[in-house]
């Protein structure tokens, strides 16, 4: 900032942060709801206008992970009084929870199974790409690759059409190969879509740290791996932290391969939320209890990379 | 330490050739300044040796050894980089010891040898300190440091002082200079700056278009070189070479430049070999070889000054000779004025003359 501002100048600047702060209750207004809406009673949750004021309920996340049923009959005061807390709070809400005939179990909804897969998928896929990206951005970069140009177009290419263009192809494709409805099927597709960027993003950060480094380790007595691994990654880090960002997001909100490629086994928390829209009537306090969490490990890494993240995002500009 | 051979060495960058039939012997515990332009093929020499280019053709012998199919890391020599390249994530303490660590130095020992050598450079203080909280010379000091450690078979630097100010250049050339003397490893030591060449260094090699020009002692070097090249780059101010005429009157034989009706008067012995050879020939005098004088003097004739570039311990004066500009050097104040009138004379005994085509030293060594 300059030190001495003109009145116009203080003007121009009030004016751009409330812009500012404009932009950013839009932004912020759709997760409020998703919030405010996961914690509401049933009830409460679509009424013109909208409650603002409410005693906040975790009924919704007992009905996410949870399978239940309309009740039929009310439960007997014997029942009711003997259930957990978090059943009575299914059986206020006029259904009840399902539990296995023998054993007496609860039945799970299957929200949590397809969360660990958005989460094995999204990690997995995550550090393949980041790091098969990384050495690949690191060979363009300090390499002589013949028609380097020609290839870094033809790997950039591959993000030119909507991926979902090929999805028909791929299912018939994952069919045949078995890849259908595994991990392993989605962990290969979200790598191959985010590796062309993390190959020019990390292509940009490695040029800017300077050949001397290794070259220097090279004189030292280190081969070139061990130059790599030594020196080139931790001053890369920013670079990979940020691209590991951009690449957990795209891989964790992939909604349209995952609805077509996966059902039961693999099946990521994405297609699986609206999934629950179509049961019954929908309940929009449950869905929004399983968005809010589905936004918790986006919010969680961002957070932990942020530091990496504001110099990353300037990308390239790392030196000193 | 180590004597290096460089045979009949060619590099080739696609169909550019920067290095042309390189031979240099450097002899063990010299210190070496290859010298010349930026893109000159000092830098590509240099990391020929180090391993870190290869060469097209010719040998790199170590201590008698061929050493250019070898990699870097095989060689045993250090090496310093212009942009010093600490690495950031490491301390200076672990920077130091990196080459240490590469061999699997016991950690003892390591120890021992960074807390000697940042004994010997003075940042004992900052070895706990990362690269970027240290001041540019002692950011050099460090990347030395690293170079020294291991002890190696040389030290090779590429233009090390280049990114630092003038007045700490002054003083790391001269805590080189002192490393140098202290420890006895054969340097090499690349740079532009004909200064730092002629101060540093044992022999100064001077490198143009991949060509080598001279090898000698920088005295060597400034009083006698082989060709306009040299001449020019070594010395500041820069040498003054203007084409030349002959013309010989009163039995004297004189060189006249800048088509200036009168001309400097030269012995006949000194010039009898150069002025019947029918082609261009260049004078090149050196600032200090042009002589001025207020009063009118045998051989010198008159002139007017033009600009004057004060510096303290003496003053540059441009002399207008006929269409040309002298730069001579005269004491502090001797002309007062731009425009002033003097009488000038040039020393023959310390003048060249240059062959206009091939810019040879015509004159040979003295």
């Amino acid at each position: 900032m300059a030190g001495v501002q003109t009145s116009a100048e203080k003007w121009t600047n009030r004016t751009a942060i409330a812009a500012v702060f404009v932009a950013l209750i839009i932004m912020l207004t759709p997760i409020y709801w998703i919030a405010a809406t996961a914690f509401k009673p049933r009830n409460l949750a679509t009424t013109i206008p909208p409650t603002v004021v409410y005693e906040p309920t975790v009924a919704p996340f007992v009905k996410l992970f949870t399978k239940r049923s309309q009740l039929r009959e009310q439960p007997t005061q014997e029942e009711y009084d003997t259930a957990p807390w978090w059943e009575k709070m299914v059986y206020d809400g006029g259904e009840k929870v399902v539990r296995n005939r023998k054993t007496g179990e609860v039945r799970s909804s299957g929200y949590g199974d397809r969360f660990k897969n958005s989460l094995i998928v999204s990690v997995i896929s995550t550090i393949l790409a980041v790091g098969m990206g990384t050495l690949t951005a690191y060979g363009f970069s300090r390499f002589k690759v013949a028609g380097e140009d020609d290839w870094l177009f033809f790997i950039l290419s591959t993000r030119m059409l909507p991926p979902v263009v090929v999805a028909i192809p791929m299912f018939l494709m994952y069919r045949v190969v078995g890849l259908n409805d595994t991990h392993m099927g989605l962990i290969i597709l979200y790598t191959a879509f985010n590796l062309s960027f993390a190959v020019w993003i990390m292509k940009g950060f490695i040029d800017e740290i300077p050949r001397e480094y290794e070259e220097a380790a090279l004189v030292d007595g280190y081969t070139r791996i061990q130059a790599f691994f030594k020196v080139v990654l931790p001053e890369a880090l920013t670079g990979m932290a940020a691209t590991a960002v951009f690449c957990f997001i795209t891989a964790w909100n992939e909604y349209a391969f995952a609805l077509i490629m996966t059902n039961r086994n693999a099946q990521t928390a994405p297609p699986y939320i609206p999934s629950q829209v179509g049961s019954g009537l929908p309940d929009w306090t449950v869905i929004a209890a399983g968005t809010f969490l589905f936004l918790i490990p986006v919010a969680i890494f961002t957070f932990l990379l942020r530091n990496h993240l504001l110099r990353g995002m300037s990308f390239g500009a790392i030196r000193k | 330490m180590a004597q290096i051979d460089m045979r009949n060495v060619q590099k080739f960058f696609g169909a550019n050739q920067v290095l042309k039939d390189l031979d240099l012997t450097i002899e063990d515990g010299e210190f070496v300044v290859m010298l010349g332009q930026s893109g000159g093929g000092k830098t590509t020499a240099l990391r020929a040796i180090a391993g870190l280019e290869t060469v097209t053709s010719g040998q790199i012998l170590i201590d008698g050894v061929e050493m250019q199919d070898k990699k870097a890391a095989d060689r045993d020599i250090a090496f310093v980089f212009q942009s010093f390249s600490l690495y950031p994530h490491m301390t200076v303490r672990e920077n130091i010891s990196f080459p240490l660590r590469a061999v699997r130095m016991g950690s003892a020992d390591r120890e021992k040898a960074v807390n000697e050598v940042a004994e010997v450079l003075q940042i004992t203080e900052h070895l706990d300190n990362k690269p970027s909280a240290l001041s540019g010379g002692d950011m050099q000091r460090v990347a030395i440091g690293r170079a020294l450690v291991r002890r190696p078979k040389a030290l090779l630097m590429d233009e090390p002082l280049g990114v630092l100010d003038a007045k700490l250049r002054e003083q790391m050339r001269a805590e080189i200079k002192r490393l140098h003397i202290a420890r006895g490893s054969t340097s090499v030591y690349v740079t532009h700056d004909q200064v730092e060449a002629m101060s540093l260094a044992d022999r100064i090699v001077i490198l143009h278009d991949g060509v080598l020009q001279q090898v000698g002692a920088p005295e060597e070097v400034y009083l006698h070189p082989t060709n306009a090249f040299v001449a020019k780059f070594v010395g500041s101010p820069v040498m003054n070479i203007h084409e030349a005429q002959f013309s010989g009157v009163n039995g004297h034989s004189s060189v006249h430049i800048g088509g200036a009706g009168t001309g400097f008067h030269f012995p006949e012995q000194l010039i009898n070999h150069v002025r019947n050879t029918g082609q261009a020939v260049s004078l090149g005098v050196r600032p200090e070889a042009v002589l001025l004088s207020h009063e009118p003097q045998e051989g010198y004739f008159p002139a007017q000054t033009s600009n004057i570039e004060p510096l303290g311990s003496h003053d540059i004066v441009d002399v207008l000779v006929g269409e040309t500009v002298l730069r001579a050097r005269t004491e502090s104040g001797y002309i007062a004025r731009e425009g002033q009138q003097v009488f000038v004379n040039i020393d023959p005994a310390q003048a060249h003359f240059f062959d206009g085509a091939t810019g040879l030293n015509l004159r040979g060594a003295n």
